[in-house]
Formats: C-alpha cells, sequence, structure tokens
C-alpha cells in the first residue's frame, strides 16, 4: 500500500515537474525564437535606443549640489538630519573610546573565554589566537573602527527589529507591509544601498551604519516574527486557561520559547552588519574594509590578505560566539571559565587605568611581504605556466572570448531589445501568469528608459555564466554529498567558512590568481554561491521521503535511474530554490566586483559613489541592479513554485 | 438514587424491567441548578462565515457536508446542553471531527461560542468581561491538554508553579506548593528537569499537578490520555480515579475512547457531528443505547471489566442479609463478582470502605447488564 502510494507521488512529482510543463516550455521557446526572428527581420533594433533615456542623473547630480552647498544651511539639515547624524556618530566614537580604554590583552582573553564558554576548549584555544593575529598584523585600531561600527548598527538594529518582529506577529495589518518589504529588503545588493544615503548625508560613518541597519534588519524581525507564530498552540491555550493576562503569556511564554528563533535572527543580523561594514568602506566607513579596498586599488595583495584575514577572523568569532549563545551546553561546568572571566574582568580595568591599551609593537609581525611575493610569482608562474598556453591568464582570455564577450553581445545587441522584453514577458507568463508578466516587461522598459540597458545586460551575462558554473559545480557535488554522509560531514566545515566571509574579501585571493576584470568577479561569485547551491541540492535530495526510494527500489530501479525518475523531479522545488540563491549572491558579488574591473552595473555603481560628478548615474545604476534582482527573484522563485507538487487540499 | 431502564434491544428476552443502582456515592443526577458546577445551555460553534444562515440550516435539519456545501462553513457544535454538578465526572466521548474538543473549549471559554450561555461556579462566562473571566480561571478552573501544552523553556517545577506564578504568589511559597503537589503525582526528584527529558505518562502526569496547582473547582480534561501507551493510559486512568475518589473535584473529562469513557464516567454523553446523540451512566449507555450508532460503541466494550460493582448493583433496601453471602466492594469489576453470581443462586453483597453492606448484585440483573443479547 505505502510502496504504491510513494511510487505514485513519485510519477506525481515527476509528472508535474517535468511531463506537463515540458509542452508549455517548448511552446514559450518556440515563442521567443519568434520574437528574435521578427524583430530582427522587421527592424534593426538592437541595443535600447540612447535618445529615449529620460536622463534621471542630472537633476540627481544637481540635487546632490544642492544638498552639499546647504548641508549646513537648510532646516532639513539643521534640525533633523544634522543632529541624527551627529548623535550616531557620537555613539560610535564612545563605544570605539570604550573598545581603546581596555588594555589589549583584555581581548583575546575575553574572546578565548566566552568561545570556551559557548563552544568549548579548542573554540576558546583558536579564538584567543585569532584575536591575537589581528593585533599582530597591526589592524588593532582599525578593527576597533570596524567593531564600533558593528556594535552601533547590531545594536540599532536589535532595538528597531525585536519590537518590529512583534508587531508584525501581534498585526496581520503590519505583517502585510512588512512581509514584502523585507523580502525586496533581502534580494537587493547591499551595495545598492549605499547609494541614497551618500546622496543624503555624504561620506562617512553615518550613511554607512545607516544602510547596514537596513540592510542588516530583516533577519531580526522575520525570525522574532516566526518564532513567535510558531510557539505551540498548546502552551499558549495551556497559559490563557491559567488566567495570564497577554502581556503575561508574552513574557513568560511566548518570548521564551522564540528565544532561539530570535537568537537565529540575531546572528544574521549580525553577519550581514558584518558584510555590510566591510563594503561601506565604499563611502568611507574606515574600519578593515578601507584598508581592504585601498590596497586592492594599489593592487598591495598583500596588505589586502593581511586586512582579509583580520575581517575573517573577526566574523568567524562573531558568527560562532552568536550562534553558541543559542545551544550552549547548559551540562558543561562553567566554574573555571566563571573564575578566569573574573580574573581576567579584574585585570582588564586595572591595565585599563594603568594604559596598556595598544597593542605592543614588539608582537608586531606582518605577512603581507611574503604573500606578496608569493602573488608575483603565482604571477609569474601561473599566468601562464611556462609559456605553454595553459593558467589563470590564457584560462581568463578563453573564458573571456568564449562565453563572456559573445553571451554580452548576444543578450546587448544581439537579441534585439524589444525581442529581450518579450521574452521575458513570455517566461513571467510562463512561470507564474499575467502580473509577473507585466512587472518583467515594466522593469526592463525602466531600465532602458534609465540609459542602462547595454550594462544591465553586461551584468546580465555575468551573472547568467556564473550560475552555470556553479550549478555545474554545486549541483553534482549536492548530489553526492545528499549520498555520502562522510562527505557531507566533511563539507560542512568548508561551507559554512565560506558563507561566513563577507563577499568583499573573498575578492583578494582571486584577484592574486587573475588580476582585474570580469573573470576574477565571476570566479568570486561562483565561490561566493557554491555553497548555497551544494546545501539546498543536498537538502532537496535528502526530503524525498524513504518511503518513495524504498518503493522505487522496490521497482528494481537503478540508481541513476532512481536519481533521474524520482529524486530529481521530487528535489526539482528545491534546487530551483538553489537557483535563485545562487542568483541573488552571484548578483551581489559581480556588483561588488565592478571594483576590480568586473565592468557592468557595478562599475557605474562603485563609479557613482567615489565621484561626486557621476552619483546621478551611480543612482541610476543602482536602480538598475535593483530592477534587475527583482526579475531574477521573481522569475527564479515562481519557477520554483511550479514545480511544487501539488498539495493536498 | 435509583432508576427504571426499560431495554429496547431488538433481540431482548427480557421480560421484567430491570432495576440497577448507580454509584451511591455520586451526586451525579442531581441536576439542580444551583448546585451544578457547570451548567451549558444551548451552545452552538460554527466555524467560517455566516454563522447565524449556518444555525438555522442546522436547526433545520441540514448535516455537516451539506451546510458547508452550501453556506462554506463548519458546525463544530450543535445546540449542546448539559449540567455537571459538584463531584461528579463528566465525559464527553466522541470520534474525532465529533466536535468534543470544541465543545470544552467553548466550556472552558478558551474559543467563544457561536450561541448560548455557559455558567462555570455560577459564573456565566459569555457575559464576563476579560477581568472576570481571567479570575475565575485563575482560582476556579484548570484544564489538562491532549498534548500536554508544556513550557519546554521551564523546569518541570515551573511547568506546575506557572499557574500560581500568574496569580502573583511570591517565587518560594509557588515552589514549595509545586515540589507538593510533584509528590501528589508521583514525581518526587523530577522538579528541576525539562519535560521533555520525561516520558510521555510523567509528562502528563507533570500537566496534572500543573492543572492541580491552582486548587480548581472545575478540572477540563481534553483527552489527556490519548497520546499515551496503552498500558501508561490505564495505570493513568487508574490513578485519576483514585485522586478524584480523594478530590472530589468536577471533571469535564473528553475523549475518545468509550471504554475510557465507561471507566471513568458518571455520566457520559456520546456526542457525533455535534450534538449530544446520548447522555447517561455507563449502565444506561450499555442497557439501553439510544440508537445504532452507540450500540455500535457498547458491542464490543469489554463490560465486565469495566463496570464495578458499585454501578450494577441494587441497592439494599430491605433486604434481609444473609451472612454467608459473598462480599465485595464497591469498586470490584464485575468480571472478579462474576464467578460467585455463576456458581450460587444467591446474590452477592457490596460493602463501601467502611465494611458497611450498601447493595446487592443479582445474577440476572447483572445479566442483563452484560450479555449482548439481552442490550
Amino acid at each position: 500500500m505505502t510502496a504504491v502510494d510513494g511510487v505514485r507521488s513519485g510519477i506525481g512529482g515527476l509528472r508535474t515537474g517535468l511531463g506537463g510543463g515540458r509542452a508549455r516550455f517548448a511552446l514559450v521557446l518556440a515563442a521567443s525564437i519568434l520574437l528574435v526572428v521578427g524583430f530582427r527581420v522587421l527592424t534593426d533594433s538592437g541595443v535600447f535606443p540612447e535618445s529615449w533615456n529620460v536622463g534621471l542623473a542630472d537633476p540627481i547630480d544637481r540635487a546632490r549640489r544642492w544638498l552639499i552647498t546647504n548641508q549646513n544651511l537648510h532646516w532639513l539639515y539643521t534640525v533633523f538630519l544634522n543632529p541624527v547624524t551627529d548623535t550616531i556618530d557620537w555613539g560610535i566614537r564612545r563605544l570605539e573610546a570604550l573598545l581603546e580604554w581596555f588594555p589589549w590583552y583584555s581581548y583575546p582573553l575575553f574572546t578565548g573565554l566566552g568561545l570556551w564558554w559557548t563552544r568549548g576548549r579548542v573554540a576558546g584555544v583558536l579564538g584567543l589566537a585569532g584575536v591575537a593575529l589581528i593585533g599582530v598584523v597591526g589592524l588593532w585600531e582599525e578593527a576597533f573602527a570596524t567593531l564600533a561600527l558593528m556594535g552601533v548598527s547590531v545594536l540599532i538594529s536589535m532595538v528597531i527589529g525585536i519590537p518590529l518582529g512583534i508587531a508584525a506577529w501581534r498585526s496581520e495589518a503590519v505583517a502585510r507591509i512588512t512581509r514584502p518589504t523585507l523580502d525586496t529588503m533581502q534580494t537587493m545588493p547591499g551595495f545598492v544601498y549605499l547609494i541614497p544615503f551618500v546622496l543624503l548625508f555624504g561620506f562617512g560613518r553615518v550613511p554607512a551604519m545607516i544602510s547596514t541597519v537596513i540592510f542588516a534588519l530583516a533577519p531580526v524581525v522575520r525570525l522574532t516574527e516566526v518564532g513567535l507564530r510558531t510557539v505551540p498552540q498548546s502552551t499558549v491555550e495551556a497559559s490563557e486557561m491559567f488566567g495570564a493576562t497577554e502581556r503575561q503569556t508574552l513574557r513568560l511564554v511566548r518570548l521564551p520559547q522564540a528565544r532561539p528563533a530570535i537568537l537565529a535572527g540575531m546572528n544574521q543580523t549580525t553577519m550581514l552588519a558584518m558584510s555590510m561594514v566591510v563594503i561601506a568602506a565604499f563611502i568611507g566607513a574606515g574600519g578593515l574594509g578601507q584598508v581592504v579596498l585601498q590596497a586592492m586599488q594599489s593592487i598591495n595583495v598583500g596588505k589586502a590578505s593581511e586586512a582579509g584575514i583580520a575581517i575573517v577572523i573577526m566574523a568567524i568569532i562573531l558568527d560562532r560566539f552568536s550562534t553558541g549563545i543559542a545551544t550552549a551546553d547548559p551540562g558543561q561546568d562553567a566554574k573555571p571559565i566563571r573564575w578566569l572571566a573574573a580574573v581576567t574582568s579584574v585585570g582588564a580595568v586595572v591595565g585599563g587605568f594603568l594604559g596598556f591599551n595598544d597593542f605592543p609593537e614588539a608582537l608586531g609581525w606582518r605577512f603581507a611581504p611574503y604573500v606578496n611575493s608569493m602573488a608575483d610569482w603565482a604571477r609569474d608562474n601561473l599566468y601562464d605556466i611556462g609559456g605553454s598556453g595553459i593558467g589563470t591568464g590564457p584560462f581568463s582570455d578563453f573564458v573571456t572570448l568564449e562565453f563572456v564577450t559573445p553571451l554580452r553581445e548576444l543578450l546587448s545587441s544581439g537579441i534585439p531589445w524589444p525581442a529581450m522584453i518579450g521574452i521575458g514577458v513570455v517566461l513571467g507568463l510562463w512561470a507564474r501568469g499575467p502580473r509577473l508578466a507585466v512587472g518583467i516587461g515594466a522593469a526592463l522598459v525602466a531600465i532602458g528608459f534609465l540609459g542602462m540597458w547595454e550594462l544591465s545586460m553586461d551584468t546580465l551575462a555575468q551573472v547568467l555564466i556564473a550560475v552555470a558554473a556553479t550549478l555545474a559545480i554545486g549541483v553534482p557535488v549536492g548530489i553526492l554529498s545528499s549520498h555520502n554522509d562522510l562527505l557531507r560531514a566533511a563539507l560542512k566545515p568548508v561551507l559554512d567558512f565560506f558563507q561566513t566571509i563577507p563577499s568583499f574579501v573573498l575578492l583578494v585571493p582571486v584577484i592574486t590568481l587573475f588580476h582585474v576584470g570580469r573573470i576574477p568577479g565571476i570566479i568570486a561569485s561562483v565561490v561566493y554561491a557554491l555553497p548555497a547551491a551544494v546545501h539546498y541540492t543536498d537538502l532537496g535530495l535528502r526530503r524525498v521521503p524513504v518511503e518513495t526510494h524504498e518503493a522505487a527500489e522496490s521497482f528494481g530501479a537503478t540508481r541513476p535511474q532512481r536519481l533521474r525518475q524520482v529524486e530529481m523531479p521530487l528535489a526539482a522545488p528545491e534546487l530551483m530554490v538553489a537557483v535563485n540563491q545562487a542568483i541573488m549572491l552571484i548578483l551581489a558579488m559581480v556588483v561588488i566586483a565592478g571594483l576590480v574591473g568586473g565592468g557592468g552595473l557595478g562599475l557605474e555603481a562603485v563609479r557613482g559613489l567615489r565621484r561626486s560628478d557621476a552619483v546621478g548615474r551611480g543612482f541610476e545604476a543602482g536602480i538598475a541592479i535593483v530592477l534587475l534582482a527583482a526579475i531574477l527573484d521573481r522569475l527564479t522563485r515562481a519557477v520554483a513554485d511550479r514545480l511544487r507538487p501539488p498539495s493536498a487540499v | 438514587m435509583s432508576r427504571s431502564i426499560r431495554p429496547t434491544g431488538s433481540g431482548s428476552n427480557a421480560q421484567s424491567t430491570v432495576e440497577v443502582g448507580i454509584k451511591v456515592m455520586d451526586t451525579a443526577t442531581d441536576t439542580s441548578n444551583e448546585a451544578s458546577r457547570v451548567r451549558v445551555e444551548g451552545v452552538w460553534k460554527v466555524f467560517g462565515k455566516r454563522p447565524e444562515e449556518a444555525r438555522q440550516m442546522a436547526e433545520a435539519g441540514a448535516g455537516r457536508e451539506e451546510i458547508r456545501e452550501a453556506v462554506g462553513s463548519v458546525v463544530a457544535v450543535r445546540d449542546v446542553s448539559f449540567q455537571v454538578s459538584p463531584g461528579e465526572t463528566f465525559v464527553v466521548m466522541g470520534l474525532s471531527g465529533s466536535g468534543k474538543s470544541t465543545l470544552v473549549r467553548c466550556v472552558s471559554h478558551l474559543i467563544e461560542p457561536t450561541e448560548g450561555t455557559v455558567e462555570v461556579c455560577g459564573t456565566e462566562l459569555t457575559q464576563a468581561d476579560s477581568a472576570t473571566l481571567r479570575d475565575l480561571r485563575r482560582r476556579k478552573m484548570a484544564m489538562v491538554f491532549q498534548h500536554f501544552g508544556l513550557f519546554p523553556h521551564r523546569t518541570v517545577v515551573d511547568n506546575v508553579a506557572y499557574g500560581l506564578e500568574v496569580q502573583g504568589m511570591d517565587r518560594r511559597e509557588r515552589q514549595e506548593r509545586a515540589r507538593e503537589l510533584l509528590g501528589t503525582v508521583g514525581l518526587e526528584g523530577w522538579g528541576d528537569h525539562h519535560p521533555q527529558q520525561l516520558s510521555g505518562g510523567m509528562q502528563q502526569r507533570v500537566g496534572l499537578a500543573r492543572a492541580l496547582a491552582v486548587d480548581p473547582e472545575v478540572l477540563f480534561f481534553d483527552e489527556p490520555f490519548s497520546a499515551l501507551d496503552p498500558l501508561i493510559r490505564r495505570d493513568m486512568q487508574d490513578e485519576l480515579i483514585e485522586l478524584q475518589l480523594r478530590l472530589r473535584r468536577t471533571l469535564v473529562f473528553i475523549t475518545h475512547d468509550f471504554v475510557e469513557a465507561l471507566k471513568l464516567a458518571d455520566r457520559i454523553a456520546i456526542m457525533s457531528d455535534g450534538a449530544f446523540v446520548q447522555v447517561g451512566t455507563p449502565v444506561e449507555i450499555l442497557t439501553n443505547p439510544a440508537d445504532d450508532y452507540v450500540r455500535a460503541f457498547t458491542q464490543d466494550a469489554p463490560v465486565v471489566k469495566v463496570l464495578q460493582a458499585c454501578s450494577v448493583m441494587r441497592p439494599l433496601g430491605e433486604t434481609e442479609i444473609d451472612p454467608g453471602w459473598v462480599r465485595v466492594s464497591l469498586t470490584t469489576p464485575l468480571e472478579a463478582a462474576l464467578p460467585h453470581l455463576l456458581g450460587s443462586t444467591d446474590p452477592v453483597l457490596v460493602c463501601d470502605e467502611q465494611e458497611a453492606p450498601v447493595g446487592l448484585l443479582h445474577a440476572d440483573e447483572v445479566a442483563g447488564v452484560i450479555s449482548p443479547d439481552r442490550r
């Protein structure tokens, strides 16, 4: 009975997954070809006509100039914005001063004790060594600047996020506003948040902090709401039956049970804030990100590596600590830890008054020169190994010439722009329906009107190639890992590690090997998106019910048959989620890669951030990035929904 | 008190009216208004839109499916009325979807009934403001839940103390009282564990202790034992009976298990499709099922194991007692009395806790209760 059911559900999934959609997809293909051929024959339109550019850049540039001249005169600033700016800046400065007051040795010690308490002895020792290393390479002050900015951003995110999450849980009306807003906020590459705030506040830590808060807010709000929503109804009823008031139930029953979810939200918010604070170096946030940025611009790979490693250390410690709080083993004997913590605290205060605050220069050691000479060696030897035409250089050239450039030209001028819009509409129609179709069409037309058509197609080409590469590597690895617990256990720390690293830092090693250009950006984004692709493939395949496996096996299906006919169709929605996640991560990375010669929208946005006469263009590029992100996100999510087997009514 | 019951089974060969005694110690049939702890009057619950319309359709005799298709709403409880006296155990028995869980939630006012009145301990809940309701819940009533509803983030003792904490009792006092109650339900020494570390049966003991901690007059049980293994379920039932003998609270007990209902109840209400089909003592239900639906349940019931001497005996009255008669206690299962009845023509004498004779078991009457032919 169950075997038959299992097979039936497997076959059902297969049918809804592929069979029914195949004919319709053929229709989409036919329509697309017809559109391309039709427009090629009828018109000579290639790129979106430049004369249709609505020219948003000029008014924005004018606005920026007006803002600069009126910064200290207009009431908007004197009454409202400047006090906000000053307060935030004051907060960050105070926190920084406080961090610097404590003696240098208290940081490695406290980190070590904290990780020992939440994660165990080994983590404690590694944490201690990690923090010490930041001091050893002489990035103590920069680390404090980053930490202070982080601390204030995360704190404000919590102060706003948790009550907002409670409000969204309590009121369906609030949730109806926050949910789509947060969805949209999360799909946008963090980078684009910087643009409007630079416009308003200029450079510095304040716009950096505000964009960080906005970028990092979503998880804590969402998970607070989810945590409260998933509190078992039975416990709430029980509390109600004892005559608890609403407040008592919230405080004594709901919030404590939502605590793990809220802590998970805080962890994610912290990690997002970390990656954003680093990227915010683009608008003068200072700190470790600034060191990486400057080093990369002067192609000082060694210096960039030092700062990059410092960032990675900081990110991993914050991640392990904040997830550790939620899962700390209450059974372990905390007595020695408490003892040592007390001693360290006394030592910290005493040292603070005595003034041991600077990391001792005598302990300093720089590894930048070694990395630089390694990078030189890599450039001399790996770029074109023995002049044989094999190496990173020829590889870059090959990918550029055979894939990136042709695809870019195909998208931007090979396919006439009206046909491109038509294809988008048809895809939307196929994936979900008229509303999505109209949305995609409108977004593409808007990109054209912004004068961003060619740059957007450049970026899209890079994204598509990176997605193809990510899936080509990630899906097979995911399949292997879903069948092999050992491999999965081995992969997990690696994947965790890559997900913890702030996106920006990934560029450093890639540039060492591949110089600048489009290829390092694409490679970095593939590396950045791979963990998600592997994870969701593995997850999707593992969710296939055991009975379905057994049913297929009982009919004598071979392993490849099982994979092709049963597992993949059933895992199809999850695979589509993998595609969606990969695309969003890749887009975020490709945009940042504009900095290292990636071209496309990213370069335009970076330029807008760095040169005040290019803010308008940067703003337009930012909008185009947002539109592109929205199109790709909605489209892939709609396809994922389509692939889901019909749920029981 | 006693009642005349006329068996109606089609294959019945009973010619005479069978007179059976019901539990002497209960006040089950005392249904005078002021004495009842729980009074439910014409309660309806309709989920979905246009409740009034759905209600009218139901009153006109429409079935659940019919109404759902016509109005799009579900009539979960239709026109239920009953009263429960102090110290009585009132069991509502029905299959899943019969509306019994909705009914107990209407009575405890976790959900608002669409129509009708509910009175607990003399307070009309449907009219009460939230403060009155809260106060009533803090002092007078408590509930035990199907999936225990324990707080996973609190220790066992803090779970039990929850109701007292909500009342505002200080920490030391409430913990002391909670530990005392853990002793009552046989969980001494488990107070500092978390509920998830306990077995299902132990978890429900915590649920029971938590409900008893506030010293309520009325206890609601929403299928409390249905998530437990059969053996543990039986132990819990026995313990509840024992506890009830000592504490004499008013219990409203929901179950889908007919045997459980027979075992625990002073009175049983059989519920189907949102309405009460029959209300009566276990003996009444067994000997005189109202329709085929109820009869289907009685068919397989292990009557001799479930029914106790007290529920089948005839009151002693003026009968001369022969010292040679076999004596059994009130709680002796029929099973244990049967050999004596079958082995001789003498009746069996039923005695209370003080060994005083209170009633008689006669072979023909017992046969009338237990044999399916005669039901």
